[in-house]
């Protein structure tokens, strides 16, 4: 080697020492998850199940003696569902406690804002959102997705509204990336199939009253409504079309059209409401492991919250991976990973205990996860099947299953 | 033209709940010259109080309000004893800290409690009344109405009694309402009972037409500072008029502006008025400092 690549090297290794993912490999003894769940705010409905699935998550791992020869040890932060108070909360992880992996994120809004600050820091992020953006955004391919992206999301409400046979469609929504992409989603996928949307609105959070929102939408004289809405808008707006005496019917996501939404406006407001979520992995052995888990924790079936599942199943993919990265890996080596114990070409395993003893024997494993297949694309994004309810007499009734192909 | 009639509807509404909180942070600037953080939060705890009210077996909202109202009047009143009194020869930052501190306070409390899901009223929904498009709620005239109640007490309290009378002494001029025996204690205490009363029916009121959540009054707190300002700081009547002229602005921008920008507009009211009336509507000058 003469000198001047030596030179080369020698500053190609300094630079790569620089980065803070190389910086802190796992020190001590323990893997550092941080998590960010919306205990508060529009998404509290789901947060506190959410932190509790984790925590519940990590205490299986370190019970079946921690992965890669380490224990994880976990911090947790609330979101409050805000962009701006996610960020203090992020930057209080990364840097006081040095968590290797940012996980529980739900709002996109709130995944969007922490996007940077884990990029920087080369760890890994795990959310439950929906925008579309966030894989594009993923330059290092360190953020994994859980949920359907909302252009997923928008492409079932297209497909349902096709089942319907609606023509007169309109969308309603929430200014943030996440109910934009609802209805953008829908938009792209209606059009495409050569159809119009009549009218469309997005309106601000924290409003006492959205009629003139409404109005506007109404006015239109369309015959379906599409959302990309939250809960307590939701239930504000339904309120006010209710009184207003206008029928039309409503497709929304689940996280809106919940039972939530029934138990707050009555069964008569909410009848024949369209809702859509994406299913949990329910016929597997990994949600019924779960599901007994979550109801031991928390009292309340596995069924109730969608994203408890697919935080739980973060931290059983977290620390698979650690364990198939080995000992005194990095947390870039942990990321790589990920594919490699969440995707076919391996033994199907449903736990952590099952995936750790395969592993321990060398062999390719592919966990099944409570909340999906957990396939994930080159984006890092996975494609659940979405489940059709529509509201009678105050209860959420499945009456569909719409598949969508998977991401490319 | 209905459109129009519609839209100035919903702003009028809007704007008469609005009006609540403000004059609740108005009376309070105006005598004891801080902004009360707070005072989202005060509604917020009567709101939930109403809703705990109903949960315990009092059905009708009229009584769970007066019950929820009563007791957040005693907890404004509590309040103003227990903090603002010690702090009242302090900097105006101490108080103002002291009002976001005891929000925040009241927020944790009520999300220990009650928890973060949202709560709605057990009130009937009715169908609105349609005269040839032009709809109006039956719900948002008990709102419009209790609102203009709740006003027409008060301005009857400040201008027709003597504690009005004694209030807006002390307003005017603290030193020269203390030389002619006016007794600040109980005034004061009339005052924050006041305060608390507003804020409570502010918050049911502001909970009817929204959801309840621990953050409800917060969210809601800069429109009704807004107001205040747009008003006149310390201005009962300037605070009413604020509230209603930002909320109207706002509402009629939607055919032009889309509801996603409303907001600007309103604001853009706020600092024209400013700008030619640097006080506020109905204020004067001497009260900033």
């Amino acid at each position: 080697m003469d000198r001047r690549s030596l030179l080369k090297l020698s500053a190609a290794t300094t630079t790569l020492q620089m980065l803070p993912g190389f910086a802190f490999a796992q020190q001590g003894g323990t893997f550092r998850v941080g998590s960010l769940c919306p205990v508060t705010g529009a998404g509290s409905p789901y947060g506190p199940g959410m932190q509790q699935a984790i925590r519940m998550a990590v205490d299986e791992v370190n019970a079946a003696g921690g992965a890669g020869g380490v224990k994880l040890e976990l911090f947790t932060e609330d979101s409050q569902t805000k962009p701006d108070a996610a960020v203090l909360a992020a930057k209080k992880l990364i840097e006081v406690n040095k968590v290797q992996a940012l996980i529980g994120t739900w709002a996109s809004g709130v995944t969007l804002a922490v996007m940077p600050l884990t990029e920087a820091a080369g760890i890994i992020e795990m959310n439950t959102s929906g925008a579309p953006a966030i894989s594009t955004l993923d330059t290092k391919d360190m953020v994994w997705r859980y949920q359907a992206t909302n252009d997923r999301f928008g492409q079932a409400f297209a497909e349902i509204c096709k089942k319907n046979g609606y023509k007169r469609p309109a969308t309603m929504a929430f200014n943030n990336a996440s109910g934009l992409g609802n209805t953008q989603g829908f938009t792209k996928a209606w059009e495409a199939q050569g159809g119009k949307v009549v009218a469309h609105v997005t309106y601000e959070p924290n409003r006492p009253s959205y009629r003139s929102e409404l109005q506007k939408i109404l006015d239109a004289k369309p015959d379906v409504i599409v959302t990309g809405s939250y809960l307590p808008d939701t239930t504000i707006i339904l309120r006010e079309w209710f009184q207003s005496g206008t029928p039309v019917k409503w497709i929304m996501p689940g996280w809106a059209a919940s039972p939530d939404l029934v138990k707050a406006l009555g069964n008569e407001v909410t009848e024949g409401i369209i809702s859509v979520d994406s299913v949990s992995n329910e016929k597997s052995k990994s949600y019924a492991h779960y599901d007994a888990l979550y109801n031991k924790a928390t009292g309340k079936a596995g069924s109730t919250n969608v994203y408890a599942a697919m935080t739980y199943d973060m931290v059983v993919v977290l620390a698979l991976a650690i364990e198939a990265a080995g000992p005194g890996a990095t947390t870039a080596q942990v990321n790589a990973k990920i594919r490699d114990i969440g995707n076919p070409g391996g033994t199907p395993v449903f736990t952590f205990a099952e995936g750790k003893a395969l592993l321990g024997k060398k062999e390719k494993i592919n966990y099944e996860g409570a909340s999906s297949k957990l396939d994930f694309d080159k984006y890092g994004d996975v494609t659940p099947d979405f489940g059709v309810y529509v509201i009678e007499k105050g209860q959420l009734v499945r009456k569909d299953v719409v598949s969508i192909p998977a991401g490319v | 033209m209905i459109q129009f009639l519609n839209l100035l509807i919903n702003g009028i509404t809007e704007g008469l709940v609005v009006a609540l909180p403000a004059l609740a942070m108005t009376l309070v600037m105006g005598v004891n010259r801080f902004p009360n953080a707070a005072t989202g939060d005060f509604m917020t705890t009567g709101a939930f109080l109403a809703v705990g009210a109903q949960l315990l077996g009092f059905q009708s909202l009229v009584i769970a309000t007066l019950l929820a109202a009563l007791i957040t009047a005693l907890l404004s009143a509590a309040s103003y004893e227990l903090i603002f009194k010690k702090l009242a020869r302090q900097p105006m930052i101490a108080s103002l800290l002291a009002a976001i501190g005891l929000g925040f306070l009241m927020r944790s409390v009520i999300s220990f409690f009650a928890g973060h899901d949202q709560r709605t009223f057990n009130v009937p929904l009715v169908r609105a009344w349609n005269f040839d498009g032009i709809r109006i709620l039956p719900t948002d005239l008990a709102i419009a109405a209790a609102a203009l109640g709740c006003l027409a007490i008060v301005f009857v309290l400040l201008y027709q009694t003597s504690f009005g009378r004694q209030l807006r002494a002390v307003s005017d001029n603290p030193d020269l309402a203390r030389a002619s025996g006016i007794r600040a204690r109980s005034l004061m205490i009339g005052l924050w009972l006041l305060v608390g009363l507003l804020s409570a029916i502010g918050g049911v009121l502001l909970g009817m037409k929204a959801v309840v959540m621990p953050e409800l009054g917060w969210d809601h707190l800069i429109p009704a500072f807004a107001a205040m300002v747009l008003g006149g700081i310390g201005s009962p009547v300037g605070a009413v008029i604020g509230a209603l002229l930002m909320s109207v602005a706002q509402e009629l921008s939607v055919p032009l502006l889309g509801p996603s920008y409303k907001l600007v507009l309103s604001f853009g009211v706020l600092a024209l008025v400013l700008l030619i009336r640097p006080a506020g509507l109905m204020g004067r000058v001497d009260l900033i400092r």
